[in-house]
């Protein structure tokens, strides 16, 4: 019974505790601050099962986020699509995205496939500032509708964050059985040799092109809901600047470690802005908490090691709870 | 058949691949020595123009003098990057860690992580804005030959374009500290084996390499009229794309590289909007690493 408290922890601190706690402080500006930091960690999530798990090095991810951003603009601003339908559509054009270009950079590996995504990133981050006639290109799209359903008004701080937070519990939860099952280990095999494991009787380019479109369809979603929280984007959100953040926050918490992705996201969102007093120096936090991160602390905060066994020990995956100890095999 | 306004295109064009090629130079030296990417070198760049800019802002001294303090500003700042973001990473010195993909992406980070802390430190003590250059240091007099007209800078640049290639050709195929990079980029273990000090001669090419970049970054400068401290990102990424597109340790493959790019980006502004022909050299990158992934002009080498 104890295996099953963490979950129900971690949902009953998600979903009552915290925005119990900020609306007992009564601040929009909290609730603003944790909203982000909940779509940050969605997107290091995503990140984390491209780079973390499966090994490749993505520097464009942010563009991936953008797509979904502006797919969910444009279709609640121009066809009024409820978001209980843009946040999916969002997810699925940035998957279509994602697969478009893992495509053609398959077969590269290490630094060629970073340099290439990151090519990629400042393409589609080209594409939304200068196609003006599509996407209003710097002057961005303003006045993107709040959540709302079924006469229901959920466009409130309150309301708001708990669509981000239910939203973020499931997509973690998604990504957690992805990573922690037999489909996670081909990953991390795929990361450790992808000759070796091609030679085992994986299919690499499949589970490439697989790996990408999951974890673009999770940062399209992230995109969705800061579209939809913050009824105005611009390209300027999409830049390699954001890209590397959320790279930052992976390499913080963790590579591989889905719990070290959301303590690595809510760090470095929190941390710049209680730095706030002491003027903007969000991106030199950033800098060199990744800087100091990489040298001291190779693992990351909560290396992937330890998040295995947490994981293992209180949320099951695709492991059979409880047998860690009597077999060796993974279900 | 080519109109004058054509050919003005594509001198312009000329001069920005040479701008391109400045930077790729010293990038491609330490990518070939130490086989992973400096992150950190369109940083180099951008410091080296904000010295020379705040020296002339200073005394306007005369261009050599200029020159020498940037040389001199970018050992500084090779020798510092080198100590700080790529020394820490080379604790081991075994074989199997040199080449591992993962000490590759540590310093391919950490060289990252320094890049935005240097460019947001400069942002803070300079300010965001551009930062104009004095106009009488500016290298943009302008020089009428025939229907073309060029300007000082650019005659500059290409001068020091070919002074930096072939002093780099003279220092790697005629020099002893040249050798021992050669011998370095080549084998690190096998040079550390018959005697060659390793960590001096990778801090020798950081400093050659970044003195490079910064002389780049100040007659780029004075050739454009301002700074500011974005200023390395994109023709950093763009000096990287040729230098993919040369076949990564090849010099000279760079810098032919580098100029197709620079005449490719000013012959796509004659068809496209000024924000597309940005995107031509991702273009470009993406093309060369799909369909020759070893480069144009580099030999055969491991899977990439």
């Amino acid at each position: 019974m104890s295996k099953r408290i963490l979950p129900l922890v971690v949902a009953l601190t998600v979903l009552v505790l915290v925005p119990a706690l900020l609306q007992a402080s009564g601040s929009g500006y909290l609730f603003r601050v944790s909203i982000t930091a909940m779509i940050f960690a969605i997107l290091a999530a995503s990140l984390n099962f491209i780079t973390g798990v499966a090994g490749l090095l993505s520097l464009g991810h942010a563009a991936f986020y953008g797509i979904g951003a502006y797919a969910a603009a444009l279709l609640a601003t121009q066809h009024g699509v409820p978001f209980l339908l843009t946040i999916p559509l969002a997810g699925v054009a940035a998957a279509i995205g994602g697969v478009l270009v893992a495509l053609p950079t398959m077969r590269l590996v290490s630094i060629y496939f970073a340099v290439a995504t990151l090519g990629t990133g400042e393409i589609i981050h080209g594409t939304l500032l200068n196609w003006v006639d599509f996407t209003r290109g710097p002057m961005g799209i303003p006045a993107i509708p709040s959540f709302k359903v079924f006469g229901l008004d959920l466009s409130g701080n309150l309301g708001s964050y708990l669509v981000v937070a239910v939203v973020m519990l499931a997509s973690l939860w998604v990504l957690h059985r992805l990573t922690h099952s037999y489909y996670g280990n081909a990953l991390r095999a795929l990361r450790e040799d992808d000759q070796c494991a091609d030679s085992m009787g994986i299919d690499v380019v499949r589970l490439k092109g697989e790996v990408f479109a999951i974890a673009c369809f999770f940062a399209g979603v992230a995109g969705a809901l800061w579209a939809h929280t913050t009824g105005y984007i611009s390209p300027n959100d999409f830049r390699f600047g954001e890209s590397i953040l959320v790279l930052a926050m992976i390499v913080v918490g963790g590579l591989g470690s889905l719990p070290g992705a959301v303590i690595g996201a809510v760090l470095l969102i929190v941390l710049p802005e209680a730095l706030r007093p002491v003027g903007d120096v969000r991106m030199i936090v950033v800098g060199c908490v990744m800087f100091f991160s990489i040298l001291l602390l190779p693992k990351g905060l909560f290396g992937e090691v330890s998040a295995l066994n947490l994981v293992r020990s209180s949320f099951g995956g695709g492991w059979k709870a409880g047998s860690a100890r009597q077999s060796i095999g993974w279900r | 058949m080519f109109d004058a306004f054509f050919v003005q295109q594509l001198v312009n064009g000329f001069s920005v691949g040479l701008v391109y090629a400045l930077i790729a130079i010293g990038f491609t030296l330490i990518f070939g020595v130490l086989n992973v990417v400096n992150f950190a070198h369109g940083e180099v760049y951008m410091v080296g123009a904000y010295a020379g800019v705040v020296l002339i802002t200073a005394w306007a001294p005369p261009l050599i003098a200029v020159v020498l303090f940037v040389m001199a500003v970018g050992a500084v700042a090779g020798f510092g990057l080198e100590r700080l973001a790529f020394k820490p990473f080379r604790r081991f010195q075994d074989e199997a860690s040199l080449k591992s993909k993962a000490m590759r992406e540590a310093t391919l980070l950490s060289s990252l992580a320094v890049s935005i802390i240097v460019r947001e430190v400069v942002e803070k003590v300079f300010g965001g804005a551009m930062r104009p250059v004095p106009f009488e240091s500016q290298l943009t007099d302008p020089v009428q030959i025939g229907e073309l007209s060029f300007s000082t800078g650019q005659f500059v640049i290409f001068g020091a374009a070919v002074a930096m290639f072939a002093g780099l050709q003279f220092l790697l195929y005629r020099t002893r500290i040249g050798l021992s990079i050669r011998a370095v980029a080549n084998n690190p273990l096998g040079a550390k084996y018959v005697g060659i000090d390793t960590d001096r001669t990778i801090i020798a090419t950081f400093v050659v390499g970044s003195v490079m970049g910064a002389v780049a970054g100040i007659l780029v400068a004075l050739y454009y009229g301002s700074v500011f401290p974005t200023m390395g990102f994109a023709p950093g990424v763009k000096a990287f794309v040729a230098m993919v597109m040369g076949g990564l340790s090849s010099i000279p493959g760079a810098v032919i590289c580098a100029i197709f790019l620079g005449l490719a980006e000013a012959v796509a502004t004659e068809f496209l909007a000024q924000g597309w022909s940005e995107m031509i050299a991702y273009g470009f990158l993406l093309l060369t690493l799909i369909f020759f992934p070893t480069g144009l002009f580099g030999g055969a080498r491991d899977r990439v």
